[in-house]
């Protein structure tokens, strides 16, 4: 008798434990479909939406070729200590990236959100960072007075700093885009200036295996939607409500 | 009296019209197809060389606050109905030819603006 129901507890505990874990995994916001309706439905803001998708799966090992194309089209400088690295676009281990329920031990790309409420934005006491219409974040390094407010306020840490002159540091210059000097900051803008030439982003048209889209979230006949309802995806760090709008499919 | 009537009445026509052309937008259209934007018009000053001669600077602080804030969609349209965009690659479309167009006369006055500190100059350019 005694037995019985000791196995009775025991089996009982393990289907709870089943089941609370199922619940666990299908409720868990850490993988979102985007439904294609969700967009449609509810559009915060109307007009374009510039978003990015990156397609992990296709990302190949060993291969920067995004980050040298962001470094050589944006006069990007190049310093050697590790403390005052200026990036636009970096790579970093899928774990780190997008946390645990990523397994991925591959080097993604990381670069700015653009989020939809940028907390870099709110942080900024110029309004030197701010939110275009068009959803880019974008900074106007006229009014940056270097207070690295918004390096404290990006939960993604995708805001750089220059501590020193950047153009001796600045290895292959560009002369169709500007360099920025000593005092500012300077991150991704979504290659803001080839948009109004309506050219892609260099790194997504750079990418040889095409794994970067880049378009309009508001269309629902853009590349990036039909990605987003064709399979999961993931963001960094949604559980902060910034509303990033690169998404990453594993 | 009736002179003095019609004067009335024309000069209240005339502030209408005025401020008519004013609320078109004279100054500074918002555009929303990006692709008339995209193409700069370089076929000639934007305002008189005199105007310019004074008042280049405010011409420049606007424009490049526009052209930061506002991307595709800071277009300037003339007095006279072209359209430009607001960036520095459409002055320099024409006045890069120069290549002492800013710098002769800012050595004259001594004044040091710091736009190349960023900005490629065209003397920097091979």
């Amino acid at each position: 008798m005694n037995e019985e129901r000791r196995t009775f507890m025991k089996k009982a505990g393990l289907g709870l434990m089943a089941g609370f874990g199922a619940a666990a995994i299908a409720s868990s916001p850490l993988f979102e479909r985007v439904a294609a309706s969700a967009w449609a439905a509810a559009p915060k803001r109307p007009g374009t939406r510039w978003g990015m998708v990156i397609d992990t799966r296709r990302c190949r090992e060993g291969c920067s070729a995004c980050v040298d194309a962001c470094r050589l089209s944006h006069n990007v400088p190049t310093f050697s200590d590790p403390r005052r690295r200026v990036e636009w676009i970096h790579r970093e281990e899928g774990r780190a990236l997008l946390g645990s329920a990523c397994a991925t031990q591959k080097l993604l790309p990381a670069l700015c959100n653009h989020c939809e409420e940028p907390s870099c934005v709110r942080s900024c006491p110029t309004d030197s960072i701010f939110r275009r219409r068009d959803g880019i974040v974008a900074v106007d390094y006229h009014r940056c007075i270097g207070c690295r407010s918004c390096m404290l306020g990006c939960p993604y840490g995708e805001v750089s700093f220059n501590w020193s002159d950047p153009r001796p540091a600045i290895t292959e210059p560009t002369p169709d885009y500007p360099t920025r000097q000593q005092g500012v900051v300077e991150k991704c803008n979504f290659c803001s200036d080839r948009l109004k030439r309506g050219l892609q982003p260099s790194c997504s048209s750079r990418c040889p295996e095409g794994a970067m889209t880049f378009g309009d979230l508001n269309d629902p006949d853009s590349a990036v939607r039909r990605l987003l309802a064709s399979s999961d995806s993931m963001r960094r760090k949604p559980e902060l409500g910034t509303e990033p709008k690169v998404y990453y499919i594993i | 009296m009736p002179s003095k009537k019609i004067l009335i009445g024309a000069a209240a026509a005339l502030m209408l019209l005025a401020a008519a052309y004013l609320a078109t937008g004279a100054e500074t259209g918002l555009v929303s197809d990006p692709a008339s934007a995209a193409a700069p018009d370089t076929t000639g000053c934007i305002y008189p060389k005199e105007y310019m001669h004074s008042h280049h600077m405010q011409v420049l602080a606007d424009w490049k606050e526009h052209a930061a804030h506002e991307g595709p969609d800071a277009v300037m349209t003339a007095p006279d109905g072209r359209r430009f965009q607001k960036d520095l690659a459409t002055c320099l479309g024409c006045h890069s030819d120069n290549r002492q167009f800013c710098f002769s006369c800012h050595t004259y006055a001594n004044v040091k603006p710091n736009c190349w500190n960023c900005h490629i100059s065209p003397q920097d350019l091979p």
